[in-house]
């Protein structure tokens, strides 16, 4: 379970600001916004990657406000997959299984069955640049669940696809949630996506939240004109 | 326009060929055979490489945080860090001589040490290390922003450590222009020559020696050994030329 209490940021030219909200286990939670609300940097703050003015963040009754980001069991896939370009498919998915101590053995079976899975194998000695945008995803959504994350962060991972891909990686995503039963936290602008995958969501709006609760109560009832005016509901 | 380009290539090479061609084979032979030449070219290189490896090892932290992070003064920071450049260099020599002399708190503290910058290599070496920071940390801190955040920031959360994500993303990622960086640090110390005859006269590196044997007996007498200074420099340069049309290779 995630638990995030009043969480301010202070940069320079941005804030967010006194957001708490939580995300129950084996959730699929959407934090829903236009551009520039603050969605990715609450969603990296949480992994360690931004800095916290204030506020605690606590996943399955720990306090990991002050965890490095490779102590904190979250795994995060970005908007273009952020792969590395020197690595292979294979070498991109096996990348933090060495920070497992897992036997090599154990390690190739995790990669090997990842790339069965996600229907990527026959591009294991490719690397990054000459992938699609689907591969690359798929790639990228093997990477982190490799580690077996305690949290799968998604930043806006569909956006920067065809609408055929698009379909086809939110399609994979449902399953993937649906058989690993994992915690997944996704950062989009997109309300057809929060309504397909999310069963929980919170409206942001400059660094605040509006409004917060199951995906259908927010679009059923919305309690703000902006949440209403957003999700093209009604009040 | 055409003209003006003609000119300008005229102005850089016609030298360069006069120095390459002016002495004979015989002279630039008998130059290499002289033990105080090799020395001094041994010397220059030496100083000069040793000056970039320090340059590598206290600029690459350096320029990863001038790269990465954003803080107060920053600006103000990497304006100083361009100074060297802007700087007259017998001004540097005799800056670093007025630091390390008797009465100034590090000068008393470094004679205390035993280090003495005047008239010896350790001094060559702080100068040239001087002059090269400049060049090395430019092109490292360009590398490094070249490597997005983004990949750092999976490779965290995938469990690899700050010091384990540098050596197994962003320095395979940006080796090269560190690589440029080195050997431009190493080139500019090379054929420097202003700040380290205030330093040091001896031990006498090449760029020196070509002065002194220039003024002491004439230009004939400089050629050779002005010859030999210009080979090193030019591997340095072709070496840097390879490096940077590989590194604009798409993969």
């Amino acid at each position: 379970m995630i638990k995030i209490d009043n969480l301010s940021i202070h940069l320079p030219d941005f804030a967010v600001r006194d957001v708490s909200l939580s995300v129950a286990p084996g959730e699929f939670f959407i934090l829903l916004g236009p551009t520039g609300a603050g969605k990715s940097l609450i969603l990296e703050a949480l992994a360690g990657l931004a800095p916290i003015t204030q506020g605690t963040l606590h996943l399955n009754g720990t306090e990991i406000t002050h965890l490095p980001p490779e102590k904190r069991h979250l795994a995060i896939v970005y908007q273009d997959g952020a792969l590395f370009p020197h690595l292979t498919v294979k070498e991109n998915i096996a990348f933090g299984l060495r920070y497992q101590n897992k036997k090599a053995d154990n390690a190739r079976q995790t990669v090997h069955d990842l790339m069965d899975r996600l229907g990527i194998t026959r591009l294991k000695t490719r690397k990054p640049p000459t992938l699609s945008g689907g591969e690359k995803q798929r790639t990228a959504l093997a990477r982190a669940l490799a580690v077996k994350p305690d949290v799968l962060l998604l930043d806006e991972p569909l956006s920067a696809l065809d609408p055929a891909t698009r379909s086809e990686i939110s399609t994979l995503l449902k399953t993937l949630h649906r058989d690993e039963a994992m915690t997944c936290l996704m950062v989009t602008h997109d309300f057809d996506e929060a309504r397909y995958l999310g069963q929980s969501m919170a409206v942001i709006r400059d660094g605040r939240i509006e409004q917060s609760g199951p995906v259908q109560t927010l679009f059923h009832h919305p309690e703000t004109p902006f949440v209403a005016r957003f999700l093209k509901a009604t009040l | 326009m055409v003209s003006a380009s003609v000119l300008v290539a005229l102005m850089i090479l016609l030298p360069l060929v006069q120095m390459i061609t002016g002495p004979t084979l015989a002279n630039l032979a008998e130059a290499l055979k002289d033990p105080d030449v090799r020395g001094a070219i041994g010397l220059s290189l030496a100083t000069s490489f040793g000056a970039a490896a320090i340059c590598l090892v206290f600029g690459t932290p350096f320029a990863y945080l001038l790269a990465r992070k954003h803080f107060p003064g920053k600006h103000l920071v990497e304006s100083i860090v361009d100074l060297p450049i802007m700087i007259p260099h017998p001004v540097i020599g005799i800056a670093f001589l007025g630091i390390a002399g008797k009465g100034h708190v590090i000068g008393d503290l470094m004679h205390g040490l035993g280090i003495r910058i005047m008239g010896t290599t350790t001094g060559i070496v702080a100068v040239l290390t001087f002059v090269g920071l400049p060049f090395f940390i430019g092109s490292a801190v360009s590398g490094f922003k070249k490597v997005p955040q983004r990949l750092e920031n999976v490779a965290r959360s995938l469990g690899a450590s700050f010091p384990q994500t540098f050596l197994r993303v962003t320095l395979p990622l940006c080796w090269r222009s560190i690589l440029v960086g080195f050997i431009m640090s190493a080139a500019r110390a090379l054929s420097e020559f202003g700040a380290v005859i205030i330093v040091a006269y001896h031990p006498m590196t090449a760029p020196v020696m070509v002065y002194e044997r220039f003024t002491a007996y004439g230009l004939s007498y400089s050629q050779p050994v002005a010859f030999w200074l210009i080979a090193a420099s030019l591997l340095l340069f072709v070496a840097l030329r390879v490096l940077i049309q590989r590194g604009e290779t798409p993969e």
